[in-house]
């Protein structure tokens, strides 16, 4: 696609984003949810970033966002009597992107290397193989996990630090959202997304005809966890202000990731956006009517819109926009 | 006396090791004719102990004589999950399902509302709760759209489709055992004395379940080598497109060979109860997904032998590695052997991913 209209499919998102953040200042009774959809929106943007656009399941993703969590906990408990102010959480973001790039090169130095099925055997262990090497050798204070919310008071202040864990970590996961989002676009209307598109479809085709796959494949894997640090970094250790191994490398919020991408439409730019409204709406109210029931319900809906709609809902809404002049914004 | 223990840890990983190496026969079996990956083969396994604990527990039977029906029940389940979820997907002959457009989608909205004001109108009798319900209806929509409108488009399903579906039904399976047994841990005592070899002591139960492992192991070599019904399937895992046209029911054997690799898996449940005293919870299959992948991986990920194999030596590895780790001072050795299981993982698929114990080639 050539010309002004190439980065047109970033205002609904924005819109969206725009309009969730409005409906939690207005309605401050509502804020924890719409903190939560922002969360599942941000989770599935970064997911979607390698998965759906390169049909790899990563079922480890977790991994990196409990070590960018590691990261912001790490910098906030060791730092917090340098005086940095709000510096610090500057620098814990920073630490966060760098902790979980290289995980994310680690890993992927062994299982970007393997193709399908072989990948996800590598990437499943990741999570719980960090999280038993943090506990066994007693990383980061081993099993016990690290609470830092008396730094970070030391750090801010009494009052900023209840504003940074009350609001502003919020907004940073809008902002890790929208950051998601942006990278999504620029890469599917570059030479990134085209070239991952033809791995995604022929991966064998697609070196034939002298496509890097390896290189792109690594670009998007570390764009996808590094952005999973930030949203650890952010939606976890800010808002919790702890972090604790067995939580932070739960191998259920991979299987939230998944639900979401699958939901709205894997390898689209607004469909993690659609899956997250959706799965974070639905979840909280089986949250309040039916507690402990998500996942039952959850998991069989997972399989029927594999084999009946594998497209997820954005994919059948570009089918129905095709040819109108609604078609630039959809993708 | 750090010998003493190695060796006594070495033999109780032998005996361990091959109740491993069964656990991922199953897995071996599927993905070698299916190519399909069994990632919610944890959950199978959990099935399996709750059929021991409940057999036990509730009726006295003992373990061993549970196999037959851990048997039945797995092959059960694989023969449903085959032919609901995963033949849409990989079966040679008409994957997919038909075009669902509107008029399909309301009657399959018709089919949810009914199940749901059956339900109901049953919940009146047998107590059953709204989510239960909610999940049957859905079942039963999904189930009405694939037997109405499944196998007529001509395309296989991605193998992202394989991974995440195998992935959900052990989802339901774990869900469903939640609800049912809650998910606090049990256990059950079954015991039949110790056999003292002076530096370790094994309990006959253990001796048990690993004869029992070897047992269905030689079963197996037995039934592909010898019967003309297992020479079929291994006919499959060489070449699909040649055993068809020699008239191998391909579409039957991949059935066949999911149910019956899913049946193994539950059996292998049975086993590994005797050596977990307390720990039968629904999430408890986790970490055999993992050990299974790897012991795989060292098989060579399509070969059912190899994967026993593999589990002997993985067995091995795991007990004398604990060993070694816990003379390093200031770690955790229990945590750190299974950091040291997913390492090896990485590094066998790095340098072997035709897994150690094949012949190249």
């Amino acid at each position: 696609m050539r010309g002004s209209g190439k980065y047109l499919p970033i205002v609904p998102v924005l819109a969206a984003y725009a309009l969730l953040l409005l409906y939690g200042l207005a309605a401050p009774g509502k804020w924890q949810l719409v903190a939560q959809l922002a969360f599942y929106c941000a989770l599935g943007q970064a997911f979607n970033l390698f998965m759906g656009m390169t049909g790899y399941v990563d079922f480890g993703y977790v991994a990196f966002l409990g070590v960018g969590t590691y990261g912001m906990a790490v910098t906030i408990s060791s730092l917090s009597d340098g005086g940095l102010g709000l510096g610090i959480i500057l620098i814990g973001f920073l630490a966060a992107a760098v902790f979980s790039t290289i995980l994310a090169m680690a890993v992927g130095a062994v299982a970007l290397r393997l193709r399908g099925a072989y990948f996800a055997i590598a990437t499943i262990g990741v999570n719980e193989g960090f999280r038993y090497l943090i506990e066994g050798a007693r990383i980061w204070n081993g099993a016990d996990g690290i609470i830092f919310s008396r730094h970070l008071k030391t750090a801010l202040g009494r009052k900023m630090a209840m504003t940074v864990s009350t609001f502003w970590a919020d907004i940073f996961v809008f902002g890790v959202a929208v950051l998601a989002a942006v990278l999504t676009l620029y890469y599917l209307r570059n030479k990134v997304g085209y070239a991952l598109l033809a791995l995604r479809e022929d991966e064998d085709a697609a070196k034939v005809m002298g496509i890097d796959v390896t290189r792109y494949k690594i670009i998007a894997f570390i764009t996808s966890a590094a952005l999973a640090g930030l949203l650890g970094a952010s939606g976890w250790a800010l808002k919790l202000t702890y972090v604790y191994p067995p939580d932070v490398f739960e191998i259920h919020y991979t299987v939230e990731a998944i639900i979401i991408v699958l939901l709205g439409g894997a390898g689209t730019l607004m469909g993690p956006i659609a899956g997250g409204l959706i799965y974070g709406v639905s979840k909280y109210f089986l949250a309040i009517t039916l507690p402990g029931f998500q996942l039952l319900i959850f998991a069989p809906i997972i399989i029927a819109i594999i084999v009946i709609f594998p497209e997820g809902l954005v994919g059948i809404l570009k089918g129905k926009v095709h040819g109108t002049s609604l078609e630039k914004f959809v993708i | 006396m750090f010998f003493e223990q190695l060796s006594g840890n070495l033999v109780q990983g032998l005996i361990l090791g091959s109740v491993y190496g069964m656990a991922t026969m199953g897995l071996s079996l599927i993905f070698g004719v299916l190519q399909v990956v069994n990632v919610g083969h944890g959950a199978f396994i959990m099935v399996g102990a709750f059929t021991a604990l409940i057999l036990f527990q509730s009726l006295g039977v003992p373990p061993i004589l549970a196999i037959p029906v851990a048997l039945l029940i797995g092959m059960c389940l694989g023969m449903i999950f085959y032919y609901g979820a995963v033949k849409p997907l990989v079966s040679p002959s008409g994957a997919g399902i038909r075009k669902v457009g509107r008029r399909q989608l309301g009657k399959a909205a018709g089919v949810f509302v009914a199940v749901m004001i059956a339900m109901r109108i049953l919940s009146g009798v047998l107590d059953l709760n709204i989510a239960f319900s909610i999940f049957i209806a859905i079942i039963l929509m999904y189930a009405f759209l694939v037997y109405v409108y499944g196998g007529r488009r001509q395309e296989k399903g991605p193998e992202l489709a394989t991974l995440l579906v195998t992935f959900s039904l052990g989802v339901i399976l774990e869900e469903v055992v939640k609800q049912i047994f809650t998910s606090e841990a049990r256990g059950y005592n079954w015991d039949l004395g110790k056999l003292d070899l002076g530096f370790t002591v094994l309990p006959f139960t253990k001796i048990l379940a690993s004869g029992g492992s070897l047992t269905v192991a030689v079963l197996l070599y037995l039934w592909f080598n010898k019967t003309r019904a297992g020479m079929a399937m291994r006919s499959v895992v060489e070449d699909s497109v040649g055993a068809r046209v020699c008239g191998v029911n391909v579409d039957w054997q991949y059935a066949l060979s999911f149910s019956l690799g899913i049946g193994l898996t539950v059996t292998s449940g049975v086993l590994l109860t005797m050596f977990i005293p307390v720990g039968i919870n629904p999430y408890m299959g986790g970490g055999y997904t993992l050990k299974a992948f790897v012991i795989a991986v060292l098989g060579g990920l399509a070969s059912p032998y190899g994967a026993f194999f593999g589990g002997v030596v993985f067995g091995l590895l795991e007990n004398g590695s604990y060993t070694l780790l816990a003379a390093l001072p200031g770690g955790e050795p229990f945590a750190l052997t299974r950091f040291f299981s997913f390492v090896m993982l990485l590094v066998i698929l790095l340098i072997r991913p035709t897994g150690l114990l094949r012949r190249k080639g």
